[in-house]
């Protein structure tokens, strides 16, 4: 046990001293500091106002919408931009983590000591984890206590993004973690991965593109390759329909299906299972 | 109790993942090391001394053959609970500090704090970086590095020490530290392996040598063994002149002038007595007489090049 907590304070001590970490830190800050001043707009304060004065509703182009509605709607749709945002960040801060302790002469210091290969693996992966947690509590709940200070609405749903969010990274990051043990390399691992999201997206559209494919293996493959995959754009719609709770459209309710979240996990098992695998039987 | 090194039978063939060439880098190797010795592992590049010490270590796994550390499999993780090991070339992490990195390392090695706060402090006064502690690594030169490097390996005060190259880019002075500190390891019972190709400090720090050659053991014993005695001595005398040569000559002797000294090459030991003899009549005094061994560099070449060379013949 020491000696993984060892292993992921190092994970730590490393995206510190290499600016990951800062930098990470600092891009969010980036996005905090935009929404902030996005809110603080003239036109927002002046709708706020008259909505307090007025009751609980402002006129949206001759349609008269509720404050908590109105919130509610904002938070659920933005919540679909840090999905992307969220998760791609994650990933460019954790995808070398693999492949630099792959290094010679860095791999054999930690080899030698009494470790055995899958629990330094996954110490690693949990430490990439935290990470992404860390930055998603920051991002996501700086983002919520602006909106509750500007329009004292308490909305908590929101942060059931940051949970979506960080169970999507844990996927693809399972995903980088058997391309950087068998490749070795931070740049193939990200690349692999952002393909695999942007796939795994046109895949939502399987039914049509099966039905559009010429031959019937054709349409079974993508089928296959459908439930194979991580559903990264079901999982996008979930994080919405998950924000906006009852208010969800009917068009997004199926998305928070146990099918989406089981295969994706399923997904994820199998990866860091196969990099476990591979890691253990690989001579160095 | 438990051998702490032992490899019997070990072969590994490497494959290449395009072409499938097979590369075989030990060959049926066999090695034991016992507690309170150091070992040392020579041999030319690719002769298989690194692969020996990373399988030994289970960061490359023996195609066929068995490695064992303190009596476990080397593949067990366990098996290195009490094992120290110094890799060429390693990298520690710049980030951290001469301190941080014994503390992180020493973690992973079991240690809980109180105790490496303590070891780390005495270990970096003992190989000479305690004004460097909370420097961080990335400013330190190879030499530090490799100090470092050697307390890194100590950190958990292992019975067994795997050692590759531990003076490579160390000074004059930091390789005699290192030799002394080696061998007071070795009084208190460690059992230590150094791979190098530094030759006169296997000399220097080694009881016992293994000589390998295309993954094999071609040559085994102690340093003693391994050098034999010559027939040749190397004398210094004064009032030795040319008669006095040309007469060693005609009796069979074979000398020549060196720097000073006289290369001298006899029979046997009543053959260099009569020359002793001669030396005294003719007026001449004797200063200094001693055998010459060979060197290790001498067994080692030797071995090396009889392997080439049939190597070259069966081909």
């Amino acid at each position: 046990m020491k000696a993984l907590a060892a292993s992921i304070e190092e994970v730590f001590r490393e995206a510190a001293a290499r600016w990951t970490l800062v930098a990470y830190f600092a891009l969010s800050s980036l996005f905090i500091l935009v929404f902030a001043a996005a809110v603080n707009l003239d036109v927002v304060d002046g709708a706020l106002a008259g909505a307090r004065l007025f009751g609980r509703s402002i006129d949206l182009g001759g349609r008269s919408v509720e404050v908590d509605q109105l919130v509610l709607g904002f938070e659920s749709g933005f919540s679909g931009f840090l999905y992307l945002v969220g998760t791609f960040l994650a990933l460019f801060a954790t995808a070398h983590l693999v492949p630099r302790l792959q290094e010679k002469g860095t791999i054999d210091l930690y080899l030698s000591r009494p470790v055995g290969r899958a629990p330094l693996l996954l110490s690693r992966y949990l430490a990439g984890l935290l990470l992404a947690a860390a930055n998603l509590v920051y991002l996501i709940g700086a983002m919520w206590l602006i909106v509750v200070w500007k329009t004292r609405v308490l909305h908590p749903r929101f942060l059931l993004s940051g949970v979506v969010i960080l169970f999507t990274f844990a996927a693809l990051l399972a995903f980088a973690f058997l391309v950087g043990v068998v490749t070795s390399s931070t740049g193939v691992s990200l690349m692999a991965t952002y393909a695999l999201f942007f796939f795994g997206a046109v895949l939502a559209a399987h039914d049509r593109i099966a039905a559009a494919v010429s031959t019937e293996a054709s349409a079974r493959v993508v089928q296959a390759l459908y439930w194979v995959l991580p559903k990264t754009a079901e999982l996008g719609q979930a994080t919405v329909a998950l924000v906006a709770g009852k208010a969800a459209p009917d068009r997004l309710a199926h998305f928070n299906a146990a099918g989406v979240y089981g295969s994706t996990a399923l997904f994820a098992l199998v990866s860091l299972a196969a990099a476990s695998w591979i890691f253990s039987r690989k001579d160095f | 109790m438990a051998i702490p090194i032992e490899a019997q039978g070990l072969r590994k063939v490497y494959r290449s993942r395009v072409r499938g060439r097979a590369i075989q880098a030990l060959d049926g190797l066999d090695l034991k090391v016992e507690p309170g010795e150091v070992f040392g592992l020579l041999g030319p590049n690719g002769a298989g001394k690194t692969t020996t010490v990373k399988i030994l270590l289970g960061l490359t796994f023996p195609t066929s053959g068995s490695a064992r550390l303190l009596g476990l499999p080397a593949a067990d993780p366990a098996s290195r609970r009490r094992v120290g090991y110094l890799p060429e070339g390693h990298r520690f992490p710049g980030y951290l500090t001469a301190r941080q990195t014994l503390e992180i390392l020493g973690r992973m090695s079991g240690m809980g704090a109180p105790a490496l706060r303590r070891r780390s402090a005495e270990l970096l006064e003992r190989v000479g970086l305690e004004r460097w502690a909370d420097v961080r690594v990335r400013k330190f030169s190879k030499g530090m590095t490799q100090r470092l490097g050697l307390a890194a390996a100590l950190v958990h005060d292992p019975e067994v020490l795997l050692l590759d190259e531990p003076t490579d880019g160390v000074d004059p002075l930091g390789r005699r530290e290192i030799r002394d500190l080696l061998q007071a390891e070795a009084a208190r019972g460690k059992a230590i392996l150094v791979n190098s190709h530094l030759l006169s400090e296997i000399e220097l720090t080694c009881g016992r040598v293994a000589v390998l050659r295309q993954g094999r053991v071609a040559a085994e014993g102690s340093i003693e063994a391994l050098t034999p005695k010559t027939s040749r001595y190397r004398l210094v005398a004064t009032g030795v002149d040319e008669s006095l040569l040309a007469a060693f000559r005609e009796s069979g002797a074979t000398v020549e002038r060196v720097n000073g000294h006289f290369d001298l090459g006899a029979r046997d030991l009543d053959h260099l007595n009569a020359l002793v003899d001669r030396l005294r009549a003719s007026g001449g005094r004797l200063q200094e007489l001693t055998p010459v061994r060979s060197s290790l560099e001498d067994v080692f070449v030797g071995l090396v090049r009889d392997g080439a060379a049939k190597e070259g013949a069966r081909s």
